[in-house]
């Protein structure tokens, strides 16, 4: 067992907070923003459906994956099934190592989960080029670094709700 | 204990593996649908509705900061914003005067030669709401759509120069693909000297190919559309010449080219009334005939 996890019975958790969390990923996506910031911001939907898959891989798994990669493809208007393609992949490798995935430590976590961010990354732009999009530069894989350094916090902020003990 | 870890006794369903494949498959079919044939446009603005009042509220913070921003602008910076306008509005006044007589002259000769009209009516305003989300592509999403009797095909342009195109509308937004755009290529001519040539958007930039290396084309020249593609009125100014190289062992110069639109940074623009006046498509039946009939009267 891990020695940073909380040694506690955690409350169940909600249908309705994954639900939740992944509406307010959604909602950031949608932020307008200044136009080189795309470039550097983590994927937000991705790293909340990648702590759900490895906590609660009864809840979310393959299927989630897909239907919610089709609603980034629409928020983030790009191509129809490249983040549906990318998250069922990706959620796939981490559904078979699940049980490893949650016996690592934060920081071990945070690298497998980089590793899947980048090859959520690589799949992407692999779609992009097969249809005939022009290579963007190597600032594309920026976002998983981001990603890795965010995962920390999230998981305590995933956390903080099912706490029996909210002192 | 572990938060995760509850013993899985019961398997519902069909395997990771199996879902997995499936997934994949429906998302490579899609991505082959929507790439190929466009087959994704119907569904793309049905949830573009559905996600239109989330984005609406989204937007709702940001626009009121920039609102209050420009409500507590200064005295000063009115006052020079102001003078600076007068007196630009003075320099164009003049200017103006003499537009309207050469524009007449212009529909006399023209009318005179049995030539169409070519000038372009008026535009529309519409604000940015956002900067697409897809870093592959360079688009901007504006506020007016079908509403507002937008189509795709008309250009946009900003207060310096041509921006891009409409190339999708949606019941109450219409996206605008940048020329900077991979996808997009713009017909111009040197302003100065009036040779032709195609303005190709590479993503991020724009480029000038196959000018021969002899082309009088200097650092600074300007570049505007030439209007002869029919979607583009003619003399909309695109981009600037910033530095050109001739390679004794190429064929062709290589020009670096700067748009001149502020094209990640305007915030309004302008969405222009393109008059179709192209001539109607000569019937299949005998497309031989017509066309060598066209060729006739030109002469």
């Amino acid at each position: 067992m891990a020695l940073d996890r909380p040694h506690e019975l955690l409350k169940p958790v909600k249908r309705r907070f994954i639900a939740l969390t992944f509406f307010l990923g959604l909602l950031v996506e949608l932020i307008p923003l200044p136009a080189g910031s795309t470039r550097w911001l983590p994927d937000l939907i991705g790293l909340v459906l990648l702590y759900w898959v490895i906590n609660q891989p009864r809840r979310v798994g393959v299927g989630t994956a897909f239907f919610v990669g089709l609603i980034a493809d629409v928020a983030t208007a790009g191509l129809f099934g490249q983040h549906a393609l990318a998250y069922s992949l990706t959620a796939y490798f981490a559904l078979k190592r699940q049980r490893q995935l949650v016996m690592f430590t934060l920081g071990q976590q945070a690298l497998a989960v980089g590793g899947l961010l980048f090859a959520n990354q690589l799949i992407m732009m692999l779609a992009r080029l097969l249809t005939g999009s022009a290579f963007i530069g190597f600032s594309y894989f920026l976002p998983p670094v981001i990603g890795i350094l965010l995962w920390p916090l999230l998981t305590k902020l995933l956390l903080l709700p099912y706490r029996q003990h909210t002192a | 204990m572990d938060f995760a870890n509850s013993p899985s006794f019961f398997r519902h369903g069909p395997r990771p593996g199996a879902r997995a494949a499936l997934c994949a498959f429906l998302s490579l079919a899609l991505l082959i649908g929507d790439s190929r044939f466009g087959l994704m446009e119907r569904t793309r603005e049905g949830l573009s509705v559905v996600l239109y009042p989330l984005q609406w509220a989204v937007n709702l913070p940001v626009s009121a900061a920039r609102h209050a921003s420009d409500f507590f602008t200064t005295q000063t910076t009115l006052k020079l914003e102001n003078d600076a306008l007068r007196t630009r509005e003075l320099a164009m006044a003049s200017q103006l005067a003499r537009l309207r007589t050469l524009e007449r002259e212009h529909a006399e000769l023209r009318s005179l030669n049995a030539l169409r009209d070519r000038m372009p009516g008026a535009g529309q305003m519409a604000e940015v709401l956002y900067t697409g989300r897809d870093p592959f592509s360079y688009k901007l999403i504006i506020d007016k759509g079908q509403d507002a009797t937008v189509r795709a095909g008309q250009p946009v342009v900003d207060g310096d120069g041509l921006l891009g195109q409409v190339t999708r509308t949606q019941p109450l937004t219409a996206e605008v693909t940048l020329i900077t755009d991979k996808s997009l290529m713009v017909p111009v001519m040197i302003e100065r000297t009036g040779v032709r040539a195609i303005l190709y958007g590479y993503g991020g930039g724009v480029d000038l190919r196959f000018l021969p290396a002899h082309a009088d084309v200097n650092t600074g020249d300007i570049l505007v559309t030439s209007g002869i593609d029919g979607v583009y009125p003619a003399g909309l100014r695109v981009a600037r010449v910033v530095h050109v190289e001739r390679n004794t062992g190429s064929a062709f110069a290589r020009l670096t080219v700067l748009p001149l639109a502020g094209v990640q940074k305007s915030r309004f623009v302008l969405v222009m009334q393109t008059r179709s006046d192209m001539p109607a498509r000569p019937a299949a039946s005998a497309p031989a005939a017509e066309a060598a009939g066209r060729g006739h009267r030109r002469k």
